[in-house]
This record gives C-alpha cells, structure tokens and sequence, in this order.
C-alpha cells in the first residue's frame, strides 16, 4: 500500500507536473558552492561540473559516505538531483499561465542485503547530509565500514538526447507563437470544436550518481511534452480528446510535421466520438493498433517481470523463467537506448548503464528487469533498470521504453481475419494486479471488427485481461513496429517514471471487453 | 533566509511576498511548507526499508502587470531564491494578459471558524522507533495466523507518520497557517492460488491520530481474510446485476462523480454536471454534504488553498444537485460567486443498515470490494471500469469474482443508487459508506 492510496480528494491538481526549465536561470546559473555549503577545505572539482552545480565537495561526498556506511551496511550511495522544470497552458486562446519548479536535494541510500534505509534532504550541507545519511545508516546493525578514500568519474555513458540548444536558451516568446499556432489550427481544422487547451513543458534535470565504491556517474536529463486537448459539439452533444507527445529532446522536436500531426490526431479523435458506440460486453477477439497499444506489455508483462517482485515471489511469474509463455513469433524487450525516447536514459538511477533487456525471446521468458538489489539477488548484472523519480525515494526496478518486435504477419491479413471483434487504437491509461495477474487498460479510441473489416467507430471501454494468459492469446503478430511518441508515465509505490511503449499490429484470439449489452 | 529545520515557516513566506513585491510584481501569494515523514516496512520476518526526511519548500503565485504564473522551489539558498523569483517575474510578463487572474476578493477570506479542527496528534513526535517496528511485527503475525492452510507467500507491512505545516501569506491581507499529522498502516499480503496465481490483498487505516488507528492484530487479520478470500477468483457471465461496492472501495465512484464539479471542467465544458444545478442526478439516497470543519478529519481545514474561509457546502440533496467547486479564477470567468477550489470531507446521509444487512436484502448481485483501472469521461458520463469482488447469492456472500468490468453512464448509474450503508470508511476524507446500484452491466465470460 503506497501513500498515493491513502489520499482521498483533491488529487486532481498533478496535470502540470514533468516540466521543464526555460528561462528561470538553467541550472548554470546557479553560484558555484556559495557560502557555508561546502563541509571542507577542498574546492570544487574542476573535473566534475556538478559538484559545482551542487554546491558540494569531494570532501563532503566523502563524509556522507562515510556515516551512511558508520552502521555497517553492503553499500551506500548518493543521488543528487536538480531539476528545473517549467510548463506553459493556453487557454480561451491565450497562454496565460506558466508554472516552474525547482528541484533541488540529495537522498542518501544505505543497503544491508535486500534491505534498504532511505533518507534526503533539500539542505546540501555537511551537517544535513551527514544526519541524512545517519538516519538511513540505521537498516544496518553493525560495525562501522570505511566509505571510499577516492572517486573515479565514470566517463563511458552513451548519449541518447544531446541537444542542439539546450532548454535554457530557449526564451519564452519562441514558444507563445507555437502554442498559439497550434489553437488556432485545432479551430480551423473542424467547426464543431468549441475548446481548446495545450499544455508545454520543458524540463532539465542533473543528477550525479556517488556511491560507495568510489564511482562518481552524471547525466544531464531533458525532458519535454507537448499536449492538445480540445472539446466539440454537435447536436447539443459534447466529446473531448486530445493528443500529446514526448521526448527527451529540444525545441527541434516539434517540427512542422509533429506539430501538424498533434493537431490532425487531436481533432480526428474528438470528432468521431459523436459516431462512437460502445462495443457488446464480454470475450471477443481483440486486435491492437501498432503504437501505444504497447500498454498491453506494459501491464500484462512489464510490472510482473520487475525483479523485486520476483525475488519477493509475489509475482505471477516469479517461476516462469526460461518456460515458454507465448507463441514463438513473440519477441518482448524493454530498452533504454532508444535516442530520444521518453523512456530513453544514458544512466539509471544507481549509476548503471542500460542496454537492451529481452524479456521474452521467441515465447519463452529470459530475464527480470533488474536493480543492482536484486541483480545481486539473482547473482546477474544489473540491467540498468533502477529508476526513481527524484531524490525522495529509493530506486526501484522499472520500465523504460518495453516494446515487441516485429513477427510474421501482416496488419492487413490480421484485420481480415477477425469475424467479430474490435480494434483498438488510442488509451488513457492501465493497471495490473502483479501477483494474481489481471490487468486493464483503457480505450478510448477504435472500431469494431465485422467480417474482417473495420466498421464503427467505439469509444470508452475497458479491457481486462490476465496477463500469462492473454500473452498466451497474442496469435498474430505483423512486421509493423511502431513505438509511441506519447507522454506515458509509469507509477509504482507512488513514484512516476517517464516511459515508452511501443507495439505491432496484434492479435489476441480472446479477452474480456467492458462494453454494454443493449 | 535561514533553512534549518527551525525556519519559521511565516517568516518565509512573508519574505517571499515582500521579494516579490520588489521585483514588481502588483500581487502576490506565497506558501512555505514543511514535511517531516518516517515509514517502516517490514517483509517476511524482518525490517525491509526505513525511510525518513524533512522536506521543505515554497510556492509563490505572482501576478505581474495582469499576467500570472506559479512557481515553486526547494531550493531556498538566498542567492538562488532571488534569482529564481526574479527570473520568475520576466517570465511571467512574456504571457499574455489575463483579467481574471487576481487574487481572491479578501471578502472570501472573512468569516473564517476560530475552532480547534484536532488534526494534530501532540504526540506524534513521541513516537519511538521501536513502537513503530512494534505495529508491522504484529501487523505481520496477524495477518498470517489467520493462514492454517499454508496459502500465503508473503506479507509486507508498513507504518508511517507525518507532519505537515504549511503556511500562506497573500499581499491583499491572507494570512493562514495548518499543521496536521498523520498516521498510516497496512499490510500487503500474497497468497498462492492452485493455478500458480499470486493474489494480492491488502487493508489499511489513516488517521489524524495515533489512537484512532485500529488495533495492528484486527488490521492484519483483515488483510490475511482479504488475500485469502482471493483463492480461486475466477470470472463469472457477462450479465445485468444489482451491484453493492464496499465502503473502501466506494471513493472510486465518488470521485468520478466529484470531479466534473469543479468550476474549471464547467467552464472548460468538460462536465456531464454543466447546466444540471438544481436537477435531479441521483436517487433520493444521494444526500452529500462537504463539511471542513470535522474534528479530526483527514480533509478537514478552515481556509482552502487560496485562503477562503471553508464552510459546509450542500452538494447533493436528494438526488438534486445544488453547488459546484468553483474557485475564484473560474468564478470569474464563469461570473458567479467563488464556493472552494475542491472538496474536504464528504458527509453522507447514511441508511439504516450495515453491509451484511444490505446483502442479505440484494439476494442476488455482486458485492465490488476493488476496482482495477478503467476510466470515466467526465463530459459524457461514460465509464468502464475493472472490478474485483464477490458474487452474492442468497444474501449472503458466495465465489470471489475477478477479470471482470462494470460499464455505464454516471447520469444513469446515480439514479440506480437503491441504498446506502451505515459504515462510513473512516480512514479516507470521503467516508464512503456501503453503497447499492441495482441494474450495472457487468462483463465477464
């Protein structure tokens, strides 16, 4: 049970959130180490930029260290983060209002076994960090270790998101014409559209990896999302929708292509609402639009295949490794590496480098999504799949960018061979139960299936599946690959985690569809 | 600024309005918060993770030449703060002018009660660590006991306390403070089913006060019973039901219903509820009331988070409904008096009976004990929803449901509302009680 379930009303206020910096002073502008933050004598280091992003020393890193590690603990580390987000919303017409947070704090992590103490402070000096670490000292029970005598900067990260112009740069009037633009084509695309509203952010976020064995990791992290919600009427009748996209990139991310497509899709996905039906309600054959329908793997596979999960034994495929759990053709990876992704990252969040993870490879289950907790569990490496939200809370395993890959058949061939069923193109969002398996997700758009083709448009049905036995059902997979360029966030224990997703057209012979029975 | 733990929390703020002010903002609100947290979980025999922090920060809204943004920050070092609020106040003039951002009329502000709300435990910070470790040990050995046939997996458990302070200054005369504790615990526990499945099930309290907790034995009894009675979950027909959804389970429905009622989703034209003030929506057992000002409440308060003073709002009087959630932004734009930006706490107008008794009326239906996803649209109604749950047969409770959904429209589903229960759930701000829908399309098989 995480706190997020514990609040009741007034939740609603979370649709500003992910953000970015523009003008409010980009990190860069930050004094290096003003008076008193500094715990020694020793200057900033002129090899790593962000101790004086920080404010802190080598000196101070290493007194942190030690006293996370005064109890005796496996291993400690640091996750500095400054993040300066900043979000724009037109509405009735105007950009009229902008919101910027700034970020800044250290959690101090200390591990014993499996066991994690966790503790932060938004205070970076010795006397806060040291008490921090003290307080997360206490999982352990025991003598005292050394923490490091010296640090190395791990130099090897790859670099999927450089910026041309980095989000600092880019001043606030550069935007108001984009936003507008987009209003005002949203109006001009269809005369039933009665409203119109955007949301903008831009977000970039330091964070610098310290740990226990001396390894210093950093990485810079731009984030930026783009939304267009809009509301029609006819008739008296009201329908809203919306688009949005994402990506660790700059302002040439929104070239005029996206920018068009933003709007077509917003207003096409409105507007054939007022055609919508709901489908029956009960089993029927499901096919799944190439793109976010990647939602699917997300919940039917994704979360139970998180090593804490499994190492705990909660997960419904906690012994399913090496087993087959799905037809040959299906091919499931989660991946980092994907340039310019959302769920794209150079480093974790425990400072490790992340690849390319095959979950499921020609049907049968291969390995966890690991953190270096449970990659030590398991006695594997870590896949780079330690993520956290910010610096107040703990990483966890979790998703990056988890997608299938391409299999033999063909979108149109399994279109064809639905006699009755539906398709589904466009979701809100999802959730799975990890240990008993079901899952759901939420459509908003698609059709229905009749004699192999595709007929009237639905809207707002839930699906509900069991995972092992609906990747069981996915009996047709085309060569159609899409990964989806939409803002999905990934929440667990209450922390939100930028994603991807991504699938080909596919085929499940059979699952529950939540409609209505006339 | 000083940002130690002693910051006085008044201080910030005022200094932040007074900073802004220089840097040429006309009006300006700032909030300074703190939070002090700790939680302990516990897993299977042993400590799994301690946590602990203080965060603080702050929050300004400026209105600069007519223009409006919204900053917050925790990063509090002098130098950055001048520079952000400063930087904050050349953004804002790049946006366009708004006539309805201002702050609230102070008008909103009087009238506000002089009463203790009891939302802070004096003892929370007695709270010793070992006391904590004391509630997930027996919260764990409740919850297997229950267990005589070896089912369960395995059993997190957790405790938690806050503290949270926050305090708002407004340049045209609001000043408030708040400070509140809370308590948490709950158990988490995984069962083994025959088919190799792993339910889950879990039960949890919150509370304003320590005491107000259930015992740990009754709370991790409750959880075992749950997972257990997961076992052999198994999807039933698709069919038309009489639906009852369990008290915890109930703030689902509520909140899809609440949420259309803000004046923002009325003026966006993003509300099934737009026009149907004074109408009937509901059946005659859909009495609601907001009510800040319950002692002890988890969504108790004497101002909102603009500074109007709360009072009790009548929502739904009969199935009729009678006020909106209108701040004054929108309140503005939709030219009527401001009421709150959003709900505390729900008072129900609760029936006779308690669940048991209402089941045994239903005969034959489906008891919801949890939703899993789905969605509402709030401008249509439209919903479709995941549920888990039980079958009712005979009055009585029979074979535990799952991988089944319930779908609908809410002007609809509100009118089927056929009885409400005695049992208000205590531990969220909506205090839901039993709630009974006759005619809910389920889908399953």
């Amino acid at each position: 049970m995480t706190r997020r379930d514990f609040v009741g009303l007034g939740t609603a206020a979370m649709a500003m959130a992910g953000a970015g910096e523009l003008l409010i002073g980009c990190a860069t502008t930050q004094q290096a180490g003003p008076g008193g933050l500094g715990g020694g004598s020793d200057g900033p280091s002129n090899s790593i930029g962000y101790f004086a992003r920080f404010g802190v020393t080598e000196n101070l890193i290493r007194e942190t260290l030690a006293a996370a590690l005064s109890r005796g603990g496996d291993y400690s580390d640091l996750f500095f983060q400054h993040r300066i987000s900043t979000s724009m919303a037109l509405e009735d017409g105007s950009v009229n209002k902008a919101f910027t947070s700034v970020e800044l704090g250290v959690g101090v992590r200390v591990v014993k076994g499996d066991q994690t103490g966790y503790a932060y402070t938004e205070e970076l000096t010795l006397d806060a960090m040291r008490s921090a670490a003290r307080t997360a000292a206490a999982i352990a029970d025991g003598p005292s270790r050394p923490g490091p005598q010296s640090f190395h900067l791990f130099k090897e990260l790859p670099q999927r998101y450089a910026l041309k112009v980095g989000w600092d740069a880019v001043r606030p009037e550069q935007k108001l014409p984009l936003l507008e633009g987009l209003n005002a084509a949203a109006f001009k695309a269809d005369p039933r559209i009665v409203k119109v509203s955007l949301s903008f952010s831009n977000e970039y976020g330091a964070v610098l990896v310290a740990d226990s064995n001396g390894r210093l990791v950093e990485d810079l992290q731009p984030m930026t999302l783009l939304g267009l919600s809009c509301v029609a009427e006819q008739n008296g009748k009201r329908e809203q929708n919306g688009y949005n996209v994402a990506g660790r990139a700059g302002f040439d991310f929104y070239s005029p292509e996206r920018l068009d497509r933003i709007v077509r899709e917003a207003v096409s996905r409105t507007t054939i609402l007022f055609e919508a039906v709901q489908p029956p309600a009960g089993e029927l054959p499901v096919v799944l639009a190439a793109g976010s329908s990647g939602i699917l793997l997300h919940e039917a596979i994704g979360h139970g295949m998180e090593a804490d999960f499994n190492r705990k034994g909660t997960s419904i495929y906690s012994d399913k490794i090496n087993k087959p759990i799905a037809h040959p053709f299906v091919n499931i990876v989660d991946d980092g590496t994907n340039e310019y992704a959302r769920g794209a990252i150079n480093v974790d969040d425990e400072g490790n480098v992340p690849g390319k993870t095959m979950l499921v490879e020609n049907g049968v289950l291969t390995t966890y999504l690991h953190d270096s907790i449970s990659a030590k569990h398991y006695k594997v490496k870590p896949t780079g799949n330690g993520r956290r939200e910010s610096y107040r809370h703990a990483p966890l395993p979790r998703m990056r960018s988890t997608y299938m890959l391409p299999g033999p058949h063909k979108h149109e061939e399994i279109i064809a061979s639905v006699k009755k069923g539906i398709y589904c193109s466009n979701f809100t969002n999802g959730q799975v139960n990890i240990g008993g398996g079901d899952f759901t997700f939420y459509v908003k758009n698609g059709y229905l299936i009749e004699d192999g083709k595709l007929t009237r448009p639905i809207k707002d049905v839930n699906i509900i599946g069991n995972g092992p036995r609906v990747l069981e059902k996915v009996d047709m997979v085309a060569d159609n690959l899409v990964i989806d360029e939409g803002g999905w966030t990934c929440g667990k224990d209450g922390q939100g985690v930028p994603v991807s997703q991504g699938l080909p057209t596919v085929r499940v012979s059979s699952i529950t569809v939540g409609g209505r029975n006339a | 600024m000083s940002t130690t733990n002693n910051t006085n929390l008044a201080e910030v703020a005022r200094q932040a309005v007074d900073l802004a002010k220089k840097q040429g903002a006309s009006e300006v609100a700032a909030n300074a918060g703190r939070t002090r947290e700790v939680e302990v979980q516990w897993r299977d025999g042993r400590l799994d993770k301690i946590s602990e922090a203080t965060t603080r920060g702050l929050s300004v809204q400026l209105y600069v030449d007519g223009r409006y943004s919204a900053v917050s920050t925790s990063d509090l070092r002098p130098e950055a703060l001048e520079r952000f609020i400063s930087d904050s106040v050349t953004m804002t003039r790049a946006l366009a002018r708004d006539e309805h951002r201002r702050l609230p009329e102070p008008e909103l502000y009087a009238g506000r009660m002089e009463v203790d709300l009891a939302i802070e435990d004096p003892n929370q910070a007695k709270l010793s660590a070992e006391e904590r470790q004391r509630i997930v040990r027996e919260l764990e050995a409740a919850a297997r006991a229950v267990d005589t046939k070896g089912a369960i997996l395995s059993v997190t458990t957790a405790f938690g306390d806050v503290l949270r302070e926050t305090y708002r200054v407004s340049s045209n005369g609001f000043e408030g403070g708040i400070r509140g504790t809370q308590f948490f615990a709950s158990a988490d526990v995984s069962a083994k089913d025959s088919d190799g499945r792993r339910p889950e099930e879990s039960d949890f309290a919150v509370a304003r006060f320590f005491a107000d907790l259930p015992d740990a034995t009754t709370l991790g009894r409750r959880a075992g019973e749950r997972a257990l009675g997961r076992l052999g979950a198994a999807k039933g027909a698709s069919a038309v039901l009489t639906m009852a959804v369990d008290n915890r389970a109930a703030g689902r429905l509520v909140s899809m219903l609440l949420g259309p009622m803000t004046g923002m989703a009325l003026q966006q034209k993003r509300s099934f509820l737009d026009g149907k003030q004074g109408q009937k929506v509901g059946s005659d057992r859909l009495v609601l009331t907001d009510d800040p000002h319950i002692q002890r409440g988890l969504g108790s308060r004497l101002f909102d988070g603009e500074g109007i003073a709360a009072k009790p709002l009548p929502l739904f009087e009969a199935g009729v409904l009678r006020s909106y959630f209108i701040d004054s932004y929108y309140g503005r734009k939709l030219k009527t008096r401001p009421t709150t930006g959003g709900a505390s706490n729900l008072s129900w107008k609760l029936g006779e009976k308690g669940q048991a008794a209402l089941l045994a009326d239903l005969k034959e239906g489906i008891l919801v004990t949890g939703f899993l996803g789905g969605n509402s649209n709030a401008v249509t109604g439209d919903f479709s929803l995941g549920v888990q749950g039980f079958r009712v047969r005979g009055g009585k409770l029979a074979e535990p449901i799952s991988e089944m959904n319930i779908s609908g429209n809410q002007m609809d589903l509100w009118k089927r509302l056929v009885a409400v229960g005695n049992d208000p759930f205590a531990y969220s701000a909506m205090r839901t009680p039993t709630l009974v829908f006759e005619g809910v399309q389920f889908a399953g098989v």
